[in-house]
Order: C-alpha cells, then sequence, then structure tokens
C-alpha cells in the first residue's frame, strides 16, 4: 500500500509537469527484492498495445496521458500505473503470495503450502463442476498423481473405487478416509455431495500426514472442504449443465445373426451340413426376421442434468453460504436412474474478539434406481430374439408346444426363445416336436431388467456447530459437535412378469437402515512466532458414536404388479429381520509444526484411538509421524537465482491405521472378538424349531492394521515458477493385515479374520505444472502427473502361497505369494486353440466359442496338472499418468485432459458367459480330438486375462466467458457457457474384448480383478451455463 | 455473567464426552455372545437343533453357503445309472460323464457343508456338561449326526481329515491330513453305537434309535458286517413303529408317514426351504434341467417298477424326449404353473425309510452271496414287492434281483451309486453304462476328487485322489 501510495503521488507529481499528449515511455519492472523481472507483460489497458520487458527489466511503450499501464508477470501481483505524463515508468512488483502460498487443509488445522513436509495434494474446484457426473469421486479422475479413480461399476449414481497409492489393506476396505468440513464420514457421502459446493479437495497421500487421523489413515485421507461466504457483496451464482450419455460397446459382444450365417456358410463343419450350408438352427433364426445385437437394447444411453443455486456472502462478522443443488442421471443402462437432491447453509460468525462459532448444515436425498440384472446374463441372449412380439415376429410363435403354454401370445408380450422351438423345417408349420433353437428356457432378457423396480433412497443430514474461543494471546480452544444421520431405504420388486415361473416368483423386499454417528472434537491450539521461529500446536481429545439399526422384510404370493408392498403379500412368504449394532471411537490427538527462519521446518504429530470393535486386550492403537523440511531456495546462495526459484526438501515418516474389514456380515465386522451366535432354525415334526448357529471364530487378539510409511520428496519452481512440480518417492509396508483369511472348511468355517502379513507399495510421483505462455490475450497451461506403484506381498505367513478363488462354479485362482503382487492370476497357459473340426457345434449358439483350449506343459513332464499352473498377471496399473492442458483466449477458453493406465490385467469372466463357453455345442468331440490330456477349460488359463490397459480423452471443456459491459446491461457480474466432453475417446488394449477396463467385481483384495462383464464406460457431451449476479 | 454463557457453551464438548467406562464397549444386543452361552440343556438344545438346520443347507446359490442335502443328489443320482442333465453342460453335466474335475464347485460346496454339520455336532459334544440329565441323548443326537455326516463323506471322498473337536484356523494338521476310511468307519460306528444307546423313537425329523440303528446297519452292511447289520435291522422291524405306506406314492407327499425313519425337515416359502425339487424340472429352478431319468433306469423301471413307475418319473411337458423325477414336486405341484414359489419347497427329504430296512435286511441275510431262499429274506422282499403291485411270490432272491428292486423302489433318492459300490457292483454296471452312453467311467470315478479348494489352501499337503 504504501510504495502503491508514493507511486501514486510521484506519477501525479510528474504528470503536472508534462503536456497531455501521446508519448514515448520508457520503465524498468523489478521484483519486490530489487531483481529485475525479464518477459513482464505491459500493456496499455483497452488497448491492444502491449509490449515484453527485456533481460534487464526495461522496457519501452507509446501511451496517452490519462490511460493506465498494465504491468504482469506471473507469480506477482498485476500492478496497474496510471499515466499522467511522467518520464518513466517504473514498477516494483510483489510477489503473489497467494498463488505461491496456498493454505492447504491438513486435518484439525492448516498450513502454508510452502511449509508442508508431508505429502499433501490440494485441487481446487475451479472447473471440476462442469464435468457432467453425477458424483464428486467421478470428477477426481486424472487430478492427483498417486490416486487411482477407476468406475469399476458403471450404473448411474455407483461409487467408483478409489486408490491411494496402490492397494494396501487386504482386507475388502481399501478406501481412503473421507473427512468433510472436518467429519469422517462413510464413503458412501460422496454420493450425496454436490460438486458445485466444493471448494476443494485436500488428499493426504503419506502416512505422515494421514497419521493425524490415526487409526483410520492407512489407506489415504480425502478432505472435502465445502464452498463458504467470502466478505463483500451477496453474490448469486446459478450453475447448470445437461449431458447426453452413451455405452461404449464391446465390438467383440457383438452379435449378429448375419455374420453367423456367413461363418457357417464358409465353413465346412459337419454340423452345418458342409461348405456353403448352413444348419437347420440357423435356417430357422433367419426366419424370425429379427437381428440386433443386445448391447443396443440395454445400453440405452441417458441424459444428465444439473442445476445449482448459490447465495454466498458476508460482512466483517458474519459469512454465510446457502445453496441448493439438483442432479438427475439417467445413466446409461436400460431403468438406471439417478437423482440427487442437496441443501446447503454454512454461517460462521465473530460473536466478539475472543468468541466465534458457526453452523454447517446439509440435508440431502438421493434416489437411484439399480439396473437390476447383469449384462453378462442378458447380453448372451441371441440377436434373432426380439423384445417384444409384433405382427411379424408371432407369426413364428409356436402355440402348439409345451402343451400349449403359449397358445394365448399377443402382440406387445415380451418374446421368449422357447416360443420359437419345436418348428417343422420342411412344412414350414409349428409342431409338438420339432427343431429347436432356444438356449435358454428364460424369459426375455429385458423383461428380467423392466420388470423389476429396484431402489435406494438415501436421506443424509451432515452437520456441525462450533465454537471457538481465544483463551489467551495465540491460544485457541475449540469445540465441535459434528455428525451425521443416515437412513437408507432399499426396495425391490420382481414382477409378475420378470422371470419365467411367473407370478409364483413374484417378490417384494423392503429393507431400512438408519445411523446416526456423533463426534466431539475438542481441541486447544497455540500459535507462536517470534524472531524467525514460528510454531503451531494442537492438543485435542476426540470421541465418536455409531449406532445403526436395519430391519428387512420379504414377501411373496403376489398375483399381479398392482399392490408392490409386504401386505399385498401371502402372509405366509413374509419373512422378516432386524438388528442394530454400535461403534465407539476414543482419540487423543497432538500435533507440533516448527519452521524456523522459513528454512527449516518439522512437524511431529501423535495419535491414540481406542475402537470398541477390537478385544479388552488390544482396543488402543498408537499412531505417531514425524516430518522435516528444508526450504533450500530460502538459503542465501540461491537468493535471486535466476533458474531456481523455489526448491525444498523435505521426508516424512508416519505410522497410520486401519481398523475396517468387511467379512461380509456386519456383526462380525463390530464384534469380532466374540463368538457370535445367531438364529436358526430347522424343521422338526413339520414346525419351526429354533437354533443358534456359530456365525464366526472368534478373534480375541485381533488389532489395527498398520501402515508404515517413508516418503522423501522435492518441490520446486523455476523460471520465476513458471515451472513448478514435484517429485517423491514412498514406500509404504502394511502389516498385521486385517484379512478374512479363507480356512480349511473342516473347522466348520470357509474363512476367519486375522491380522496377517505384510504388503509393500512402493513408488514415484512426479508432477509437472507448466505456464507455457501467459500473455494478455492468451494463456496456456499445462499439468503433467506421472505415478507408478509396485505392489509386493512381503510376509504372508502359514498363509504364503494360498491359491484362493471367487466362484466355486468357474474356480480360476489367484495365488497370494510372497515376493509376488497380491492376488496375482495363476492358473495355465493357453499353447493353442482346439482347431474348430473338433469342435462338436462351433456356431451354436450365435456368438459361441470353444470352452476348452489346449495348454502349455510347462515342466515338460509330458502331463498337465497343477506343476504347469503359473502366474498369469496382476490387476495393477504399473503406470498411471494425466495430461492436462488450459488454453485461453480472449473470453475463450479450453481445457482438456488426457488420462491413460497401464499395465493393469483383469480377469475377464465375461468371456466365459458372453461367448456361451459353457454350452455343450463348445465341447470338443471326446472320440477324435488328439491330446485330450493337454486340453483345459480358458477359464483355468490366460486366454481370459487380459491387458486392462486404457488411454483416454477425459475432458474437454470449450468455454466462452460473456463480455462485462454486456452482462452490466442484464445485471450480471459474469456469465459463461461451455461445451464439455467425458471419455470421447476410449482406447483400450487390443486382447480386451468387454466394454469397460476399469469394472471390477468388487471381492475380496486376495482375489482381485475379476470382471464379469460389468457396465459400460460411457462417453458424455455436454453444454453449460455458469451466471453470477 | 456474560462470560458464564461462554463458559457453558465451553464445555459442551467434554460433557457429551464424557466417556463411562463402557464406552468402548457397546452392549452386543443383535446376537448371542457364544463366549457366555450353554449354560444349560434349554441352550445346548438350540446347538442339538442347529444341527439339523446344517443338514438341511441353505436354499441359496450364495458360494460360500452350507447347502448341504440341497445338493446331494449331483454327487450320488448322478454319478449312478439314474441320472445326468437334461442339456450334458456346465459343471452339473461332469457328474453323469464321469468327468468331475477337482475344482468343481458342487464337489467343494457337498464337502464344506457336510463337514459344516460335523462342526455343529461338535459344537454340542464339547459343550455336554451343561446339559445335565439331557446329556446322554444329546450325545446321542449329536453322534447320530456325525456319524451321518462321515458316513456320507467318506463313501463319497474316501479317506478323509477325521475332526472329533473344535478346530480353529491354525490346526492344520488334523485338517490337512487324510485318514484312512477305516479309522473313519470305527468313529462312525462307535458314534452310532452311543446313538442306539442314548436315544429313543420319538422323532422322525431328529435322530431316533431306529434312524441310528438303521443307519449303523448300513455301516455295517458297508463293511461286510452282515450278522451285525441284520441283528440292527430286526429290532428296527420289530419296533412295530414302521410300516410300508399302502400307496406309494404318499410316501413322498404324505410327510412323516409310518414309513419315514429318518428325515431333513423343509418348509415352503422361506429359508427353510429346499430347490432341488425345482432343479429337477425343466426351467422352474434356478439351473433346472438336471438330475434327468436315464433311458437305463426307465428300462429297469419297465421290467421291474410296477405301480411304482408312475409315481417315480414322468415324462417333460417341455421336452417330449426327455424324462423328469416324479418323486418330491415342488409342494405336490405338478405344474407348469405353480401357486406357490417352487424353488422354495418344503417337502421333507427322507433319508431314511421303512422299505430300505426291509431290503437292507435281505442284504444283510444275502450277506454278500449272490442268491438267497432264507425265508425271513424272501418275506422282506415280498412286502416290498406287494406294496408295488407286484404280488407274485418270489422262491428266491439273488443279488442282481436286490440291485434292481432297491433301484426302481429307492430310484432318485440318492441310494443307487452307494448301493452298487456297497454290494461289489459298481465297476462292472458302470462300466457297461458309460461305454453304452459315451462316457469315460474309470474305477477311479468311485470317489470324488478332494476339493481342489481345500489343497490349495493345504499348499499341496493334502493328497489328492487317484485319478484326479
Amino acid at each position: 500500500m504504501k510504495i502503491k501510495s508514493q507511486l501514486t503521488l510521484l506519477l501525479v507529481f510528474c504528470g503536472m509537469l508534462l503536456t497531455y499528449a501521446q508519448t514515448q515511455v520508457s520503465g524498468n519492472i523489478v521484483g519486490s527484492d530489487g531483481q529485475p523481472i525479464p518477459g513482464a507483460t505491459v500493456l496499455v489497458q483497452g488497448t491492444n498495445n502491449g509490449t515484453t520487458s527485456d533481460f534487464d527489466g526495461n522496457f519501452s511503450i507509446e501511451v496517452d496521458n490519462g490511460q493506465n499501464v498494465e504491468i504482469s508477470y506471473i507469480g506477482y501481483k498485476t500492478q496497474i500505473i496510471p499515466f499522467t505524463g511522467q518520464d518513466s515508468i517504473n514498477a516494483s512488483l510483489e510477489q503473489d503470495l497467494q498463488e505461491l502460498d496456498e493454505i492447504v487443509v491438513t486435518g484439525y488445522g492448516t498450513q502454508r503450502k510452502s511449509n508442508l513436509t508431508g505429502s499433501i495434494s490440494k485441487v481446487t474446484n475451479e472447473k471440476l463442476d462442469q464435468i457432467a457426473v453425477s458424483r464428486v469421486d467421478d470428477a477426481l479422475v486424472g487430478q492427483v498423481s498417486g490416486v487411482n479413480i477407476a468406475a469399476t461399476e458403471g450404473e448411474a449414481g455407483s461409487a467408483p473405487t478409489i486408490r491411494i497409492r496402490g492397494t494396501g489393506s487386504i482386507t475388502g476396505v481399501s478406501d481412503p478416509a473421507i473427512v468433510v468440513d472436518g467429519l469422517l464420514v462413510d464413503n458412501d457421502y460422496l454420493g450425496n455431495l454436490d460438486m458445485n459446493d466444493v471448494a476443494s479437495f485436500e488428499i493426504l497421500k503419506d502416512a505422515a500426514s494421514a497419521a493425524i487421523y490415526g487409526s483410520r489413515g492407512a489407506n489415504g485421507v480425502i478432505l472435502i472442504t465445502t464452498k463458504e461466504g467470502e466478505e463483500g457483496k451477496t453474490k448469486f451464482s446459478y450453475n447448470t449443465y445437461t449431458g447426453f450419455k452413451e455405452a461404449r460397446q464391446s465390438d467383440a459382444y457383438y452379435f449378429s445373426i448375419a455374420g453367423s450365417e456367413a461363418r457357417e456358410r464358409a465353413s465346412s463343419h459337419p454340423s452345418t451340413g458342409g461348405a456353403g450350408n448352413i444348419s437347420n438352427r440357423t435356417l430357422r433364426k433367419l426366419q424370425i426376421g429379427v437381428d440386433r445385437d443386445w448391447q443396443d437394447v440395454i445400453f440405452d444411453g441417458g441424459v444428465i442434468t444439473s442445476h445449482s443455486f448459490a447465495v454466498r456472502g458476508g460482512n466483517k462478522k458474519t459469512k454465510y453460504s446457502t445453496a441448493l443443488n439438483y442432479v438427475h442421471d439417467e445413466g446409461v443402462l436400460l431403468t438406471d436412474d439417478f437423482k440427487k437432491y442437496n441443501l446447503k447453509l454454512k454461517i460462521d460468525t465473530k460473536l466478539n474478539d475472543k468468541f466465534s462459532m458457526g453452523v454447517n448444515l446439509s440435508p440431502s436425498y438421493t434416489n437411484r434406481r439399480r439396473f437390476d440384472g447383469s449384462t453378462h446374463d442378458i447380453l448372451r441372449q441371441t440377436p434373432w430374439l426380439p423384445t417384444y412380439l409384433d405382427e411379424n415376429t408371432i407369426q413364428h410363435v409356436n402355440r402348439v408346444r409345451d402343451g400349449g403354454k403359449y397358445a394365448y401370445a399377443q402382440v406387445g408380450d415380451y418374446a421368449i426363445q422357447r416360443m420359437f422351438d419345436d418348428w417343422d423345417l420342411t412344412n414350414d408349420v409349428a409342431v409338438t416336436s420339432g427343431q429347436d433353437i432356444s438356449n435358454t428356457s428364460n424369459t426375455n432378457p429385458a423383461a428380467k431388467v423392466i420388470e423389476r423396480d429396484r431402489n435406494d433412497y438415501k436421506f443424509k443430514l451432515y452437520g456441525s456447530v462450533y465454537a471457538k474461543y481465544k483463551v489467551a494471546k495465540g491460544l485457541n480452544f475449540k469445540t465441535t459437535l459434528l455428525g451425521d444421520f443416515q437412513h437408507t431405504k432399499r426396495d425391490r420388486w420382481q414382477g409378475v412378469e420378470a422371470h419365467r415361473n411367473g407370478a409364483s416368483n413374484a417378490q417384494y423386499d423392503v429393507s431400512n437402515q438408519s445411523r446416526i454417528h456423533f463426534v466431539s472434537d475438542n481441541f486447544f491450539s497455540y500459535h507462536f512466532e517470534s524472531n524467525g521461529h514460528e510454531l503451531d500446536a494442537i492438543l485435542g481429545f476426540s470421541a465418536e458414536s455409531w449406532d445403526t439399526e436395519f430391519e428387512s422384510a420379504s414377501g411373496q404370493g403376489y398375483t399381479s404388479d398392482l399392490l408392490q408392498n409386504i401386505g399385498a403379500a401371502d402372509p405366509t412368504t413374509v419373512t422378516a429381520d432386524s438388528y442394530d449394532y454400535a461403534q465407539r471411537l476414543i482419540s487423543y490427538i497432538s500435533r507440533v509444526n516448527y519452521v524456523f527462519e522459513n528454512k527449516y521446518l518439522a512437524s511431529v504429530s501423535y495419535r491414540r484411538d481406542g475402537y470398541s470393535a477390537f478385544g479388552p486386550d488390544s482396543k488402543y492403537g498408537d499412531f505417531p509421524a514425524a516430518s522435516v523440511g528444508w526450504i533450500v531456495s530460502n538459503e542465501d546462495f540461491l537468493s535471486g537465482n535466476s533458474v531456481v526459484n523455489q526448491l525444498k526438501l523435505r521426508f516424512s515418516y508416519g505410522i497410520s491405521g486401519n481398523p475396517f474389514f468387511n467379512v461380509g456380515d456386519v456383526l462380525v465386522n463390530n464384534f469380532p472378538y466374540l463368538s457370535l451366535l445367531q438364529s436358526s432354525t430347522a424343521v422338526v415334526d413339520g414346525a419351526l424349531a429354533t437354533a443358534f448357529n456359530p456365525i464366526n471364530i472368534a478373534n480375541t487378539g485381533l488389532q489395527w492394521e498398520r501402515s508404515i510409511e517413508m516418503n522423501p520428496g522435492i518441490d520446486f519452481g523455476l523460471f520465476n515458477n513458471r515451472i513448478t512440480g514435484s517429485v517423491e518417492y514412498y514406500e509404504r509396508t502394511s502389516d498385521q493385515l486385517l484379512i478374512n483369511n479363507p480356512i480349511s472348511s473342516t473347522t466348520g468355517f470357509n474363512n476367519a479374520i486375522v491380522n496377517l502379513g505384510e504388503v509393500k507399495n512402493s513408488g514415484i510421483e512426479v508432477e509437472f505444472r507448466t505456464k507455457n505462455i501467459t500473455t494478455e490475450n492468451f494463456s496456456w497451461n499445462s499439468t503433467f502427473l506421472i505415478s507408478s506403484n509396485d505392489n509386493e506381498l512381503v510376509g504372508f505367513g502359514e498363509a504364503d502361497g494360498q491359491i484362493q478363488n471367487v466362484d466355486s462354479k468357474r474356480a480360476a485362482e489367484w495365488i497370494n505369494q510372497v515376493g509376488q503382487p497380491i492376488s496375482s492370476f495363476y492358473g495355465w497357459v493357453v499353447d493353442e486353440d482346439i482347431p474348430l473340426e473338433y469342435i462338436k457345434e462351433p456356431f451354436h449358439p450365435i456368438g459361441a466359442t470353444a470352452q476348452d483350449v489346449y495348454v502349455k506343459d510347462l515342466n515338460g513332464d509330458g502331463l498337465i496338472d497343477d506343476d504347469d499352473k503359473t502366474i498369469l498377471g496382476d490387476p495393477y496399473a504399473d503406470v498411471v499418468w494425466s495430461f492436462a492442458n488450459e488454453f485461453k483466449y480472449g473470453n475463450f477458453d479450453l481445457s482438456f485432459m488426457v488420462q491413460a493406465s497401464l499395465g493393469a490385467q483383469v480377469r475377464n469372466m465375461g468371456d466365459q458367459y458372453l461367448f456361451n463357453q459353457f454350452n455343450s455345442g463348445q465341447d470338443f468331440n471326446t472320440s477324435t480330438t488328439p491330446n485330450q490330456g493337454f486340453i483345459k477349460q480358458k477359464i483355468f488359463t490366460n486366454d481370459i486375462v487380459q491387458d486392462a490397459s486404457y488411454i483416454s480423452l477425459r475432458n474437454v471443456n470449450i468455454g466462452y466467458k460473456f463480455d462485462e459491459n454486456l452482462l452490466s446491461n442484464l445485471k450480471l457480474s459474469s456469465a459463461r457457457v461451455y461445451l464439455s466432453g467425458q471419455n470421447l475417446i476410449y482406447k483400450t488394449a487390443d486382447n480386451y474384448t468387454g466394454f469397460n477396463p476399469e469394472s471390477i467385481n468388487n471381492t475380496s483384495p486376495t482375489t482381485w480383478g475379476y470382471q464379469r462383464a460389468g457396465s459400460p464406460i460411457f462417453r458424455t457431451m455436454s453444454i453449460g451455463l455458469n451466471v453470477e449476479f | 455473567m456474560k462470560h458464564l454463557k461462554y463458559l457453558a457453551l465451553f464445555f459442551v464438548g467434554a460433557f457429551i464426552t464424557s466417556c463411562e467406562d463402557d464406552f468402548l464397549e457397546p452392549a452386543l444386543t443383535s446376537a448371542v455372545n457364544g463366549g457366555s452361552y450353554y449354560n444349560n440343556a434349554t441352550e445346548l438344545e438350540t446347538a442339538v437343533i442347529n444341527m439339523y438346520d446344517g443338514l438341511q443347507g441353505a436354499n441359496s446359490t450364495s458360494a460360500g453357503d452350507n447347502h448341504a442335502t440341497q445338493v446331494e443328489f449331483y454327487l450320488t443320482e448322478m454319478r449312478s445309472d439314474n441320472t445326468r442333465t437334461k442339456a450334458q453342460e456346465g459343471e452339473a453335466a461332469q457328474f453323469e460323464s464321469y468327468s468331475v474335475e477337482a475344482t468343481n464347485g458342487i464337489v467343494a460346496d457337498y464337502y464344506r457343508s457336510f463337514y459344516n454339520v460335523i462342526f455343529r455336532a461338535n459344537l454340542v459334544l464339547a459343550n455336554l456338561e451343561a446339559a445335565g440329565s439331557s446329556a446322554t441323548r444329546f450325545e446321542a443326537e449329536a453322534k447320530f449326526v456325525r456319524g451321518y455326516a462321515y458316513f456320507n463323506l467318506v463313501r463319497l471322498y474316501g479317506d478323509i481329515p477325521l475332526i472329533t473337536a473344535l478346530t480353529g484356523p491354525s490346526d492344520t494338521d488334523v485338517a490337512y491330513t487324510r485318514v484312512d476310511s477305516d479309522n473313519i468307519y470305527d468313529l462312525i460306528q462307535s458314534d452310532l453305537n452311543t446313538a442306539i444307546a442314548g436315544l429313543d423313537n420319538t422323532y422322525t425329523t431328529r435322530a431316533s434309535k431306529a434312524a441310528a440303528q438303521a443307519l449303523l446297519a448300513k455301516v455295517e452292511l458297508t463293511r461286510g458286517n452282515y450278522g451285525e447289520a441284520r441283528s440292527l435291522l430286526e429290532n428296527v422291524v420289530t419296533t412295530g413303529n414302521f410300516s410300508l405306506e399302502s400307496n406309494f406314492h404318499d410316501v413322498f407327499y404324505d410327510e412323516d408317514n409310518s414309513e419315514t425313519i429318518f428325515a431333513i425337515g423343509y418348509e415352503t416359502g422361506g429359508i427353510d426351504s429346499q430347490n432341488f425339487s425345482a432343479e429337477w424340472l425343466n426351467a422352474v429352478g434356478r439351473t433346472s434341467g438336471v438330475n434327468y431319468v436315464t433311458a437305463d433306469v426307465r428300462a429297469a423301471f419297465d421290467t421291474y417298477g410296477g405301480n411304482r413307475t408312475a409315481v417315480s418319473f414322468r415324462q417333460d411337458e417341455s421336452q417330449a424326449t426327455e424324462y423328469q423325477v416324479a418323486k418330491y414336486f415342488p409342494n405336490g405341484e405338478l405344474g407348469p404353473q405353480y401357486a406357490a414359489d417352487p424353488t422354495k419347497a418344503g417337502n421333507d427329504w427322507i433319508v431314511l425309510r421303512y422299505a430300505d430296512v426291509l431290503l437292507m435286511h435281505v442284504e444283510s441275510i444275502l450277506a454278500g452271496g449272490t442268491t438267497t431262499t432264507d425265508g425271513a429274506a424272501l418275506a422282506s422282499f415280498q412286502a416290498v414287492r406287494n406294496r408295488a403291485g407286484l404280488p407274485t411270490a418270489v422262491t428266491e432272491v439273488t443279488k442282481d434281483m436286490l440291485l434292481n428292486e432297491r433301484r426302481v423302489e429307492l430310484a432318485f433318492e440318492n441310494h443307487r451309486l452307494f448301493d452298487l459300490v456297497r454290494m461289489g457292483a459298481a465297476q462292472d454296471v458302470l462300466s457297461a453304462f458309460s461305454s453304452a452312453n459315451g462316457y469315460g467311467f474309470s474305477s477311479t470315478d468311485l470317489l470324488l476328487p478332494i476339493p481342489q479348494v481345500e489343497i490349495g489352501l493345504s499348499k499341496g499337503a493334502l493328497s489328492q485322489n487317484p485319478g484326479y
């Protein structure tokens, strides 16, 4: 301020001496340290007249008296100097500390980014709310190195899988902790947040940073800060977009009767009647006259719409923020649909110098209709089957077969494969025993989905109040009561036409779950600053409780779809269940951050947590962390360096934990140290007799999973921060893993929850952010993130070498072997396909392929057995990168991000279903096929282990900002329209056959990477508008 | 005064979190704490009933569930010459073609389920001291169930781990050690003798003395102890509690009838229902089209069936060339439209019935020979034939006659494979059946593989049966 007013005075004084005319004026630009700034932009406001400073910071420009000269340079605050005739324009630019020194939320406090010693990434919501996705986590893909977000389920409103620095835990709960405005919430809460309401994400990646969340930090922490009001004029903003979504289909799973016919004609296989001929089956299918792929039916595309209206403002004492948000996502699958309503109120007020308080309240409601079916089941339906009978296809319905079951078929009924069986091809007439074409007795696949109505209704209420009191200079006390209430209702109607058995299988299920979660945080915080010493400390106590109730009911015996409730069910079929349970956590939290002379940084923290789910002897866990940093660029020898203007070395070490595991039973999850009995019933003499059945093996010594991580890193800024970035390495060892380990079934159980094993994740993360071009009219910034993670099972105790499977009917194996990634795919190696001549009916059903394959005799002993099995791959990406660019030209802006994941594999069981590999037509002929001892089912080989790599154009956004002059007439302060696209390009590896390489069935982490067709990746094109007034 | 207001707020947090001593030990409200349960006979009886729940198996498709009796037909009937799949598809088709793989999920399911039943029995035995005066009866029931489970397992899998107490994850030595089947049979004999001593004939859907005697008789027949078997069976006969139903149809549709010695109870609609009835039909159950009737057994019925034929199988209405089992139609409904969900049927499953006892009686007198004219044997044999509407008196019973009679009388009741093995006919009969149908039977197919999942977990400590 002082410099500015002095300058103004000087300029005014000079101006008085000069005449009123356009003048060539020269000047010099220096930084606050007196060093010249080359390349700064000098511009006469309101004109195109501009120049840049030379190597010594000098420039020369023509300017009229009374015009303003704007001097800007990245990393510095822009200065505007009125020209009043002075003979030189000299500017001393102040560094823009706000840009250089963001404030970063660290958990129970904040820190200047320059003083961070751990690994924390911040993502500010600039355009994230313009990505047309219905969940906030979906928008984070590619935004932070080391954070991988995969669309493991593609249904509207379904949660993606988030992994920070790889899979550490192997309990099934490797999800990061999510903290919204200070409250650690269920991950499910991400489905209820609205991106328009999010100010920033901070991701605590290393254990030292996450250790402040102690027992829940082991998988990293995502801190979400919602928007708050700012001092000044009340701002109204309205944001909206509408997007059109389309599924990415699989070419490999595209089946057509025409294609099948062509293959049959080209083949001389006996099942088709020789070369040039087709089988009777195919002949019959062609008669029906329908040929379209079921992907076109099931992947029906959809529209996504978002509206958000917010009012934010405040004065010196009180700030407020309130918002109303709505999202409707139709999803790309048949019937899937997601609606979200979200309300927000946040008020902070200072009562006086010592006392402040605030309240934050956010109710939200979501309604998600599910796609109540399995794509792997539906898509293998043959392309000749119509969805509904029409005037043409009804001619082909066999009204006499199956005791006249289809005698009354009408136009508009669902078409069922069996309707078209038993045809006399010679006389073209329906008979009771003739040519069959069906390969399933199931009802129409579309009916299975359309005639089911399955919904999740979730109401969540987030709330917090705090009071903060200044006890003494630098010492504050804050008490916060936070909590969330959630109610989830799920219902499912399986209509009378949803099942081949009709009304007798109609069923209604309903369940209600509610949970109330309270946290009381009580913290002292202390700040001290003197003589180059700067100290921040917190000391706190926190208690947390969750109380959950659940009840469900189910009924059958319906005769129609008219009444879909329990009351209409046959009372004798109604079953009900209910349970409740509680969880408690107590924490003692402390942290000290110390900075000396802005060069030497240190941070120490310690948290002790006690958790109710562990037994009396292992309730408490300790989670210490320490980190140090050295800001080399603040040392004398680097000051004024023209290349390096920021350089920090840092190192952190910490221990964090994870108490959560999922064994599939909530009571066992919460009381694993007890032997639990649940009611069971048996029928004795025609009546039910009550029993109790043990559901687990108690583990009294069960304790926290631990994560120990060291993380050295370098942060740098080069060429006046034109290039900034960081390089870091981490090594995270997770031990005492909570694992629901398979055990011999002779114990009476299949699994037992134990602390077992040790997994190491190590990797490198690099971030580069560059300001490639910065001029008045044009700017181009880029961000390049790349990370690689290496997963290794370091110890697995007695279980080393253990082999598991996911599905006993399709028992493809995983091995957990020390020295290898956890859950490596295991099995035989394909040698070659069985020639078609040995397959019984290679063209039946349409699109089918052989279920068997020749495998390699790896040990060369002349026979195929377990000793020929080997590791076939693993489901973890080697390298993940993203490259984002932002351009601004005048009022236009363009940004796009390319993102890729390389080196992961999936076990795509979709192939076995979609290619009908279990069909007897695909069996090899046992009497002619050679070397049958070398044949194994494909599902036990690397035939279905596929490269899940992809590269995608994740986001594109082109916007136009309306001219302010134009807007002022409309009383708007800003307005922008944009076009945006997601996944417009999405390339997968050549041998990948499915429609979503990111899709993973949620199995145990010891059997990760199982894909069963899943739901597709989709591309979205949207148009949006942001208005502020 | 002004500060008081602030002070009040200041301590709100402390007040709320003022934790009680047991803050970290919330009450367990929705499950029973097994550590402090089983204190008296009433409580222990819930563990006794739980064994029958185990035998019943869950009516579910969930891979981890215990399915026990619900999937038994796959491993028994479908490995005999009686049944097959309709479409020769999927892992179910491995049984009929004698190409069972160690990875077969049903093989693992049954193994897991019956060891779970054994666990439930061992749980009762481990807590007997709580039972007081009921200890004898509970011990007898537990040993009956355990003996029954081991008898099924040893006949299907051969040498198997012998678990006679509660075990945990660290007891890998017993879990992965295969014990010679002779020792398994010794335990079964001893368990069933205890059961006989401690039981009466109150129940048919819980263990009874007669059930234990009949079961032990079958064990003795299997081991070649014909005399012991005969006296056990005659004990069952002389109780007078049991008789043949006059109408063969009623055996399967009139539950808890005079012929039932031991049955596993089911109830329509809920979690105590069974799905095998629906599975045996065409497009009714979840898998469906399994346990379809072979031409071979139809031929046997033509010759020996009498009035049992119509009650035992029928033509498939949807596919006229195929035949379905007619015993245990879901809830007695014939279809194709069902009033109650056929996949949740309530038909009880009969394990032991009087006709079986009578025919075992014949077998015990035949005593491994090829023919008998013993009057007692002829009488028992004739009683079964008479009920079938075949009153022509027989003057001798040969081993083949007995096998055929058992085949048609007890068809689709999971006896055939065990009968063939026990009477030493399996190799010949199944070889002939296999070559006639293009299957690949060899003698090693008489035992199932030890589930691959167990071998994988044992890291090879558990050996596989020959031929797998």
